[in-house]
């Protein structure tokens, strides 16, 4: 085990009566990355983050944090973690709520008191320390949660779901603040079914479906070794006018059109540049051609199947 | 251990700080005086002005002397009214009628049968009250008594004399000495020590039951259980309230010993003119009692507030839980619903089990303490019965509750208690 990953994973089992949730995962969170754990929903992200939590003891394998032995619980002061359902204390001020939770970490209650001022300041929300949190908005109440969530300045913050039920204008602050974080030295470890999300954000991935690894690594190394060469393609009148050219199969060996564009597996022996050729020839009016990386998106569906994107693992397996 | 001490504050400060503890501090004390000093009061005040009318069918002025004697007694108010025997129904039809305009509360009517048989009847608009029927039938059998005695030529003195009523002083034996504490001050204790202990270990125990549920509905849960133990977090909550508890009887402790002993001021100046008997003497509270309470009550509180916590998990609102919550509370009512078998009979049998069964004894043993003297080999046995079912007990509810915290949907059945209870 290397101290360069954060968080291990090594054939880690879990059931629930009878039901299979995890199933033999290993996985690798390096040191400073971004890392997305993606899948539909009912995969066994929540499972998995909660045994690295060791909220849940896993029936096979070994979790290792930071390269210790100890557990998830031991080391929670160096850890963050915001779960999928959000709650906080309804009753209780904003500041005695943030300083109890840091204390939980192990903070000292003068360091927590002062931190959270700093947090609730920046994230505008300083005239509110002392009221209750029931008197504060939907959007706030997932501010404060966040700050809860990194006020003690963990090592590694894991966000389950991360961008679930937040409006624009707190999604794009959570991205802002976690890409911030990341670049402090922070590991970031969050889960998402949106791959488009984890898209834009992750320095390395892992797919699971049904409780099992479909795929992880770096991103680069992900794109690269679904192998194919791939191209994304714009037509004036849309991609169906070059329908002809799409279902040449000695040119295109799969075809995903969206409407507005199409994204391309090149056959293997043909040269994308004939594909262009074509395409002009049919008379089509090329607005974009992308010699491209497959999209994470196109990897899942190439990898798990349409089906598996949709269909839960079984009842519970998310959230048991 | 420092984990457990920033849930314990918590639970401690945002209760303190709530509306419903400065409310139930404030109106504890006053609902207790009030369940003491209403009766007492409304047996002073009461005592309503009644007239009476006596129908007097008697040849030998019995009648009259009975009138005399009823107006006499304070609340009465009583007349004769001479009547031949042929004309007694008529008299009554229209003294009914009076009743009726409320002129007059009721009628006695007396013939000669009285005195020879003891018959004798009353009509009237308070036949329902008992304190009223109480108070006439112990004036007529007075005065008839008399009647009887002089008849069979027993001077009048020596009536009265015999007559003087008796005046039985009680007084509690403790510790093989006699205390000041008279038995009514005993079992008024007793009955604020059960009032106390029910309440205290219900109502705490519930606000457990309902932490745990805010917590697990709100899911805050998660993300304290991913940096507490189940066990800190339950320790920490359990102790916290309890905290809250004792905060509250220290208050009410030192309110009620200042009140007590300033209790003859307090009176002056409610304008209540006190004779030296009429009070019931304060009961002599020994530290051994205060301690046995104290202890009690810790110990009843924890293994319910374990059980509270334990169905809080199990369930998913807080509706729910209350439901599901009526099983313990029917343990708890239990000792109560037979406190009174408990108070007249301090040492019988009844009163032993319930004081040595550990779900019973902590309300039945601490209220025996107060009314009795217990034998130690019996308290011993009592806290050594309670402290084991209480580790077996938090044991059970915290894997219970352990499980439970982070289990939605529907209740669990038996089986899967079970199971929660064996898993790892």
């Amino acid at each position: 085990m290397t101290p360069e990953n954060v968080v291990a994973l090594e054939c880690v089992t879990k059931r629930f009566a009878g039901l299979v949730a995890v199933s033999d995962l290993s996985l690798a969170v390096p040191r400073g990355s971004i890392y997305g754990l993606l899948g539909p929903n009912g995969a066994g992200k929540t499972t998995t983050i909660r045994m690295i939590l060791s909220i849940i003891v896993p029936d096979e394998g070994t979790v290792t944090l930071f390269g210790t032995p100890g557990a998830g619980r031991d080391l929670s002061g160096r850890i963050g973690y915001m779960p999928e359902e959000r709650g906080l204390y309804r009753k209780m001020q904003v500041g005695d709520l943030l300083v109890f939770l840091a204390e939980t970490k192990g903070m000292t209650r003068a360091v927590a008191r002062s931190e959270a001022r700093r947090w609730l300041e920046q994230l505008g929300l300083g005239a509110w320390e002392r009221q209750k949190l029931d008197a504060l908005s939907k959007g706030m109440q997932q501010k404060v949660q966040f700050i809860s969530t990194v006020l003690h300045k963990p090592d590694l913050v894991i966000l389950d779901e991360a961008f679930a039920g937040l409006d624009p204008v707190n999604a794009q602050v959570m991205k802002d603040t976690v890409v911030s974080l990341a670049r402090g030295g922070t590991t970031i470890l969050f889960s998402t079914h949106i791959m488009e999300h984890a898209e834009k954000l992750c320095d390395a991935i892992c797919i699971i479906a049904r409780g099992r690894k479909v795929v992880d690594g770096r991103l680069a190394d992900v794109r690269r070794g679904h192998g194919g060469r791939h191209v994304i393609v714009a037509v004036e009148q849309g991609v169906g006018s070059a329908e002809m050219v799409l279902r040449d199969r000695s040119l295109v060996a799969k075809a995903d059109a969206y409407g507005q564009y199409a994204e391309l597996e090149v056959a293997t022996d043909a040269d994308p540049q004939r594909i262009l050729e074509a395409l002009l020839a049919a008379g089509a009016r090329v607005t974009r051609f992308e010699i491209a990386e497959p999209t994470l998106h196109k990897i899942f569906i190439d990898k798990v199947g349409a089906e598996a994107a949709s269909v839960p693992a079984g009842p519970g397996g998310d959230h048991a | 251990m420092r984990k457990i001490w920033v849930v314990i504050r918590r639970e401690f400060v945002e209760r303190v700080r709530t509306r419903w503890f400065i409310i139930s501090t404030v109106l504890g004390p006053l609902l207790m005086v009030a369940f003491v000093a209403v009766p007492l009061i409304m047996a002073r005040r009461g005592a309503q002005e009644r007239v009476i009318a006596v129908v007097d069918a008697t040849t030998t002025g019995f009648g009259q002397r009975l009138a005399l004697a009823l107006d006499r007694a304070p609340p009465l108010r009583a007349t004769s009214l001479s009547t031949p025997v042929s004309q007694i129904e008529s008299v009554a039809d229209s003294l009914a009628v009076l009743v009726g305009a409320k002129v007059v509360d009721g009628f006695v009517i007396v013939s000669d049968e009285a005195v020879d048989d003891g018959k004798v009847e009353y009509r009237g608009s308070n036949v329902s009250s008992p304190r009223d029927m109480q108070i006439m039938s112990a004036l007529v059998e007075e005065a008839v008594f008399t009647e009887r005695l002089g008849r069979a030529g027993v001077d009048a003195a020596l009536v009265r004399q015999a007559k003087i009523p008796l005046q039985l002083r009680t007084l509690k034996v403790a510790g093989a000495r006699t205390t000041t504490a008279s038995g009514e001050g005993s079992f008024i204790l007793a009955y604020v020590v059960w009032l106390l202990l029910y309440m205290g270990i219900l109502l705490y125990g519930v606000n457990v039951m309902g932490s745990v549920v805010e917590e697990k509905t709100s899911r805050i849960v998660e993300v304290l259980i991913s940096s507490l133990r189940p066990f800190e977090l339950l320790a920490g909550k359990i102790l916290g309230v309890g905290g809250v508890g004792l905060f509250q009887f220290a208050i009410w402790g030192v309110c009620g010993a200042v009140l007590v002993d300033r209790r003859e001021l307090l009176l002056r100046l409610l304008g209540e003119s006190v004779p030296g008997g009429s009070m019931p003497a304060f009961p002599e509270v020994p530290l051994v009692t205060v301690v046995v309470f104290l202890l009690y009550f810790l110990l009843g509180y924890f293994l319910y507030a374990a059980m509270f916590a334990a169905v809080g998990a199990m369930t998913s609102s807080e509706a729910e839980a209350r439901q599901a919550a009526n099983f313990v509370v029917m343990l708890l009512v239990l000792p109560s619903v037979l406190m009174i078998g408990i108070l007249n009979d301090p040492d019988g049998t009844m009163a032993i089990t319930l004081s040595i069964v550990p779900f019973t004894s902590p309300i039945a043993m601490p209220v025996r303490w107060a009314a009795a003297e217990v034998p130690a080999v019996e308290t011993l046995s009592s806290i050594a019965a309670l402290a084991a079912t209480l580790l077996a007990v938090t044991w059970v509810a915290s894997r219970i509750y352990r499980v439970g915290i982070l289990a939605y949907g529907k209740r669990p059945s038996l089986g899967d208690l079970m199971r929660w209870i064996r898993t790892a």
